[in-house]
C-alpha cells in the first residue's frame, strides 16, 4: 500500500488531533434543557427501571465515540490517497474516434447507432483509471477533436454530447493520422475506434497509415443491415429547349433482403412521378426520366420502403437536386444580315435578341444593356463593355490580331473538352478561306487548322470574348447542328450556364461554388429541416468560388457579403445548390466484426471495468458515508445515546 | 426566582393569577350558573331533597317526638299536657331543618397552575359553579384552599345573592407552593367542626400520597367528595432528547433521556396513577369524579349531580 496524497505521518497526525476533538466532545456533557414537571413521582416510577441500565447506556455512548472515531479514521485515511503499489502505474493515453458519419444514423439499434457508440464511449469514460487521459474526436468527412485531452470524467461526457452524425462518409485514414499525431511521444498510447466499421481501408494519396507504437481498440456498434439508398441523382436542362430537363436517378438495395419500395420525384415541392420499384438483395436500379418539364428550380427523390420491406438508414433516402438557373439573356447583334445568325439564336427562347446595324452600333453604340454581343463581321472601335463573338473579326477592334488570309481551312485540332465546343462535329466543316488569328499569352485556342488558330477564346477587360476567324457563310457550318451548338455553348459558357452544371454536390466534398463577388466571405445557410431557421456560416470566397467542406444533405443557399438585397443569381451574389451523400459503401450498412490497420487487427477494449475506480480513498469515503448514515439511524432509533 | 433556576433555564411556572382570571366569572358563567340550578332541581327534584333533618328540640313545626327534660332545656318546649296527665317532665322535640354544610376545598398548588394554568382555572369554575347550586338550596358554603396547608378561608355562607363573595375569593386565588393534602385536611377539620360535605377539588399530585388527606376527611366523619381536575395533555408531554426534568412543585430533578419508549411507559404510569385514585375511592366509598379540563364545566358539574351524593 502506498499513500499518494498525504504521508503517513501527516494524515496520523490529522486522525490524532480529529480523535481528540471528538473525544474532547463526548467528555464534555452538553447542558440539558430544563424542562418543568407537574409531578416528578411518576417520573421516578419509570427512570427506577432506566438506572439498572445506566451501565448499558454508557456503553452505549462508547460505542458511539468509536463510531465518530471510525468515521474520523476513514476520512485521514482518505486525505492520504492510498493505493495498491500494483496499481500506481502511468495512466493511459487515449483517442477514441468516435464515427459520424452518415451510416452512424442507422436506427437498427435504438436510439440509432451514434447513440449507441456515445453510451460504449460513456461507458469507457465512467471506467477509466485515475491517470488516464482521454481524447474524443468526432470522425467524419473531417476530424474534430470536441474537447481537450483529460481525464476530468464531466469535461469528457461534454465533449462526447458535442458529436453530431453528419450525412458524409467518414475519412478514416485522415483520422488515424490525427489520431497517430496526437498520441507520438506519449506512454500507454490507445487508439479506440468506435464505429460500424464501414471506414474504407485505412489508406490515403500518401500510403498506408502507420500506427506506430499505439494500441488500436475497436468498439462495434449496429447490427442491421437491411437499407435501399438513393445513390445517383442527377438532372440537367436540355441545352436547345431549357424549360425541359431529364433526371438520371439511381436506386441500390445495400441490403441482404428483397425490398419493395415507394420511390416519388417532387419538381419544386410537387410530386412530379409516384413509382413501385422491387429490389433484389444488392441490385442497382437505375432509372431515367426524360422531358420532364413543370419545376423551375427544386428537384428532390425520396424513397420509402412498403410493406415488410425495411428501411434503417432514413438519411440516404431523399435526394436533393437543383435545375440550373433559367434567365432571360440579353443579347446583341451587331449585323448587316445573316439568317444563319438570326436562325440559330431563335432556337433559344430564353434569349432576347436585338439586331442592330453595325453604322447604328458604331455611331450610337448600344451596348450598355447586352450581356452578350455578336460582331458579326465587324469590330468595334473600342472593347465593348460585354462578352463578345466575334465572327470573322477585322481591324483594329478586334480582340485578337487577324494575321493573313488562310485558304480552305479545317478544325484540324479541337480541344474537345471545352465547354464551347461540347457536343459539336467540328472535324469535317468544309470552309472556303478565312484568316489566321493570333492569340495572346492568356488566350485558349480551341479550334485551329494546320495554318494557324480560327477558334479562340480569352478574356479581355473582365469578359470573355469568342473569336471565329472566318465567315460563317463562307463554310458549311451553318447547315450543321454544330452552329447553332457553338454559339449557344458560346452564349452559355459567358453567363455560366454551362452544360457541366453540377446539379448536387456529394457530402463530405469540399464544395466550390462560382459566386460574383468582390468581397472575401459570403455567408452560408446551411439545409434545415422543415420550419426551422437554417444555421448560417461564413466561408471564405477564393477566385471567384465559395470554399465549404459540406457534411450535410440539403439545399443549401449562399450570399455574398456584399450582394444587394433582393438580388438573384450567382452573377448577383447570391447562389443555392443541393447536396447529397449519394454513396453506396456508406449506404451498406452491414456492421463490419473486425477492424485491421497496418496490419494490426484492433482488439476488444479493456481495462474499462464501469463503477470500478482504482482510488481507494473514494471506497473509504462511500465507507464514511456509510457509517454516518449508520450512526445517523441509531442516534434517531436512540441506540447510542 | 433563584439563581438555580436562572442557571437551568426554568421557568416562572406559578402565575399570581391565572391568565384570563378576570374573565372566569364572567356573565355568560353566570347564565350557566342559573341554568345549572334550575336543572338540579328539574332533573333530581324528589330524590334529593335540599333539606337535611335533624330530631332536635327547635324551632321546626313538625312534632316528632319527647324526650325527658334535662337541666338546662328550655322550658318553652316542656309538654304541659303530658306532665297533666303522666306527671313527667317530658320536652317535646320537632323535626328541625338542618341545612347542609358544604366544604369546597380547592388546590392551590403550584402543579395545578402547570402550563398555562388551565387546570387551576377549571378548579375555581367548577367550584363557582358547585357552590352556586349549593347556595341556591339554601345549604352553608365554604371554601377553603390549601395548598401545603390550608392557606385561606372564605366563611360559610348561605343564599344565592353570595355568589359574588364566592366569585371574589375564587379570582383572588394564587396557585402557589406544594401540596400536602394529609395536613392540609388536618388543619381543615379542626377549623371547621361542623360536619358536612367535603368537596375535594384537585390534581391530587401530593407527593406523600393523596390518600392520606381523604382518609383525614373520613376519619373525621366528613363526607369527602374527590373532584380530580385531570389535563390529558400531562399524560403525553412534549418531550425529546436529552433533559432536565424539575418537579414544579418540589423542585426535585432528574437527568432524562425522552425516547419514544419513555413516553409510551410514561403514559402507561400516568393511567395507572389514575386508576389507583379511581381504585381507592371506589373502595372507600368516597364519590370520585374525573374532570378533564376538556370537557365543558357545566357537562361535568351536571356528571356530579348525577354521580349523586352532592345534592341530598
Amino acid at each position: 500500500m502506498i499513500f499518494a496524497g498525504l504521508p503517513l505521518a501527516q494524515w496520523l497526525g490529522v486522525l490524532a488531533a480529529a480523535a481528540a476533538f471528538a473525544t474532547a466532545l463526548y467528555i464534555l456533557k452538553l447542558r440539558r434543557r430544563a424542562v418543568a414537571v407537574p409531578f416528578s413521582k411518576l417520573w421516578e416510577r419509570i427512570l427506577r427501571d432506566k438506572e439498572a441500565t445506566s451501565l448499558f447506556s454508557k456503553l452505549k455512548r462508547l460505542l458511539s465515540l468509536l463510531l465518530q472515531i471510525a468515521l474520523l479514521a476513514l476520512l485521514a485515511i482518505s486525505l492520504g490517497d492510498p493505493r495498491a503499489a500494483a496499481t500506481l502505474i502511468k495512466g493511459r493515453n487515449l483517442v477514441v474516434l468516435v464515427d459520424a458519419s452518415a451510416s452512424m444514423k442507422a436506427t437498427d439499434v435504438a436510439p440509432n447507432r451514434l447513440g449507441v457508440a456515445k453510451d460504449e464511449v460513456k461507458k469507457l469514460i465512467r471506467g477509466l483509471g485515475g491517470s488516464d487521459r482521454m481524447l474524443i474526436a468526432q470522425m467524419d468527412a473531417s476530424i474534430t477533436p470536441t474537447g481537450p485531452m483529460s481525464g476530468d470524467t464531466s469535461d469528457l461526457e461534454r465533449a462526447l454530447d458535442q458529436i453530431q452524425a453528419t450525412d458524409a462518409r467518414a475519412d478514416f485514414p485522415r483520422a488515424l493520422r490525427f489520431a497517430t499525431d496526437a498520441l507520438r511521444g506519449v506512454e500507454n498510447a490507445e487508439i479506440v475506434v468506435v464505429s460500424d466499421g464501414s471506414l474504407g481501408p485505412a489508406q490515403d494519396s500518401t500510403g498506408p497509415v502507420h500506427l506506430g507504437d499505439a494500441k488500436l481498440s475497436y468498439v462495434p456498434v449496429g447490427k442491421g443491415s437491411r437499407n435501399v439508398a438513393v445513390t445517383a441523382f442527377s438532372v440537367r436542362r436540355y441545352p436547345l429547349d431549357k424549360s425541359r430537363y431529364e433526371v438520371m436517378l439511381e436506386v441500390t438495395n445495400t441490403g441482404p433482403e428483397p425490398e419493395e419500395i415507394e420511390m416519388k420525384l417532387f419538381g419544386d415541392g410537387q410530386v412530379v412521378d409516384i413509382t413501385k420499384l422491387k429490389l433484389k438483395p444488392g441490385e442497382r436500379l437505375p432509372r431515367f426520366y426524360p422531358n420532364l418539364s413543370g419545376a423551375s428550380r427544386t428537384l428532390e427523390a425520396k424513397i420509402q420502403p412498403l410493406g415488410s420491406s425495411k428501411d434503417e438508414l432514413p438519411a440516404d433516402d431523399h435526394a436533393y437536386a437543383l435545375l440550373p438557373e433559367r434567365r432571360r439573356a440579353k443579347i446583341l447583334v451587331v449585323t448587316s444580315g445573316n439568317t444563319y445568325l438570326e436562325a440559330a439564336l431563335l432556337l433559344d427562347e430564353y434569349l432576347d435578341v436585338t439586331l442592330i446595324s453595325p453604322r447604328d452600333y458604331l455611331a450610337k453604340g448600344n451596348e450598355a444593356k447586352a450581356e452578350v454581343i455578336v460582331f458579326d463581321g465587324v469590330t468595334p472601335s473600342s472593347p465593348p463593355r460585354a462578352h463578345a463573338i466575334y465572327l470573322d473579326p477585322r481591324g483594329p477592334g478586334s480582340p485578337v490580331k487577324v494575321d493573313a488570309e488562310i485558304k480552305s481551312p479545317g478544325f484540324d485540332k479541337i480541344e474537345r473538352r471545352h465547354p464551347i465546343v461540347r457536343w459539336t462535329a467540328l472535324d469535317d466543316v468544309n470552309i472556303a478561306r478565312g484568316h489566321k488569328l493570333v492569340p495572346e499569352p492568356n488566350d485558349k485556342v480551341i479550334g485551329g487548322s494546320d495554318q494557324g488558330a480560327i477558334l479562340v477564346t480569352g478574356t479581355r477587360n473582365g469578359f470573355r470574348f469568342v473569336a471565329l476567324g472566318f465567315d460563317i457563310r463562307e463554310s458549311d457550318l451553318p447547315l450543321r447542328v454544330a452552329w447553332p451548338l457553338l454559339l449557344l455553348n458560346s452564349i452559355n459558357f459567358f453567363l455560366e450556364e454551362n452544360a457541366s452544371y453540377i446539379s448536387s454536390f456529394r457530402t463530405g466534398d469540399v464544395f466550390r461554388i462560382p459566386i460574383v463577388t468582390e468581397a472575401a466571405r459570403a455567408e452560408l445557410s446551411l439545409p434545415a429541416e422543415k420550419g426551422a431557421t437554417p444555421r448560417k456560416e461564413l466561408v471564405p470566397v477564393f477566385e471567384g468560388r465559395a470554399v465549404y467542406l459540406g457534411q450535410n444533405a440539403g439545399f443549401y443557399e449562399l450570399l455574398a457579403a456584399d450582394a444587394k438585397p433582393g438580388a438573384e443569381g450567382a452573377a448577383a451574389g447570391k447562389a443555392q445548390f443541393a447536396a447529397n451523400l449519394l454513396d453506396r459503401e456508406e449506404s451498406t450498412l452491414a456492421p463490419v466484426a473486425e477492424l485491421t490497420v497496418d496490419g494490426k487487427k484492433a482488439t476488444a477494449v479493456e481495462g474499462f471495468t464501469v463503477g470500478v475506480r482504482r482510488e481507494i480513498w473514494i471506497y473509504l469515503l462511500i465507507a464514511a458515508v456509510i457509517l454516518t448514515a449508520i450512526e445517523w439511524a441509531t442516534y434517531h432509533r436512540r441506540l447510542t445515546v | 426566582m433563584g439563581l438555580l433556576d436562572r442557571v437551568l433555564g426554568r421557568k416562572e411556572s406559578s402565575p399570581a393569577r391565572g391568565k384570563g382570571d378576570d374573565e372566569l366569572f364572567d356573565d355568560e358563567f353566570q347564565r350557566k350558573l342559573d341554568y345549572l340550578a334550575v336543572v338540579s332541581r328539574k332533573v333530581f327534584a324528589g330524590r334529593m331533597r335540599a333539606e337535611r333533618r335533624t330530631k332536635k328540640s327547635g324551632s321546626g313545626v313538625e312534632f316528632a317526638d319527647h324526650r325527658d327534660y334535662q337541666p338546662g332545656d328550655d322550658f318553652r318546649y316542656l309538654d304541659w299536657n303530658v306532665y297533666q296527665r303522666f306527671g313527667r317532665l317530658l320536652v317535646r322535640l320537632y323535626e328541625e331543618e338542618e341545612d347542609l354544610a358544604i366544604y369546597f376545598i380547592v388546590d392551590q398548588s403550584r402543579s395545578m397552575a402547570f402550563g398555562d394554568a388551565q387546570k387551576f382555572r377549571y378548579a375555581k369554575r367548577v367550584a363557582a359553579a358547585l357552590a352556586y347550586v349549593g347556595l341556591a338550596n339554601l345549604d352553608r358554603v365554604s371554601i377553603v384552599a390549601t395548598a401545603e396547608n390550608v392557606t385561606e378561608r372564605m366563611q360559610e355562607t348561605r343564599g344565592k345573592a353570595r355568589i359574588f363573595k364566592v366569585f371574589r375569593f375564587l379570582t383572588e386565588l394564587k396557585a402557589e407552593g406544594g401540596t400536602d393534602l394529609g395536613d392540609a385536611m388536618k388543619t381543615f377539620v379542626a377549623q371547621n367542626k361542623r360536619r358536612g360535605l367535603a368537596v375535594l377539588i384537585s390534581d391530587l399530585y401530593d407527593p406523600a400520597g393523596f390518600e392520606k388527606g381523604l382518609n383525614v376527611l373520613r376519619y373525621n366523619k366528613f363526607d369527602p367528595f374527590v373532584v380530580h381536575i385531570a389535563d390529558p395533555a400531562e399524560a403525553k408531554p412534549k418531550l425529546a432528547g436529552d433533559v432536565l426534568l424539575y418537579d414544579c412543585e418540589t423542585g426535585d430533578e432528574r437527568e432524562v433521556t425522552v425516547t419514544a419508549a419513555v413516553l409510551q411507559r410514561f403514559e402507561k404510569v400516568y393511567a395507572e396513577y389514575l386508576s389507583e385514585i379511581d381504585r381507592f375511592c371506589a373502595t372507600h366509598q368516597v364519590p370520585y369524579i374525573r374532570a378533564d379540563i376538556q370537557v365543558p364545566f357545566e357537562e361535568l358539574v351536571l356528571r356530579v349531580f348525577r354521580r349523586g351524593g352532592f345534592l341530598r
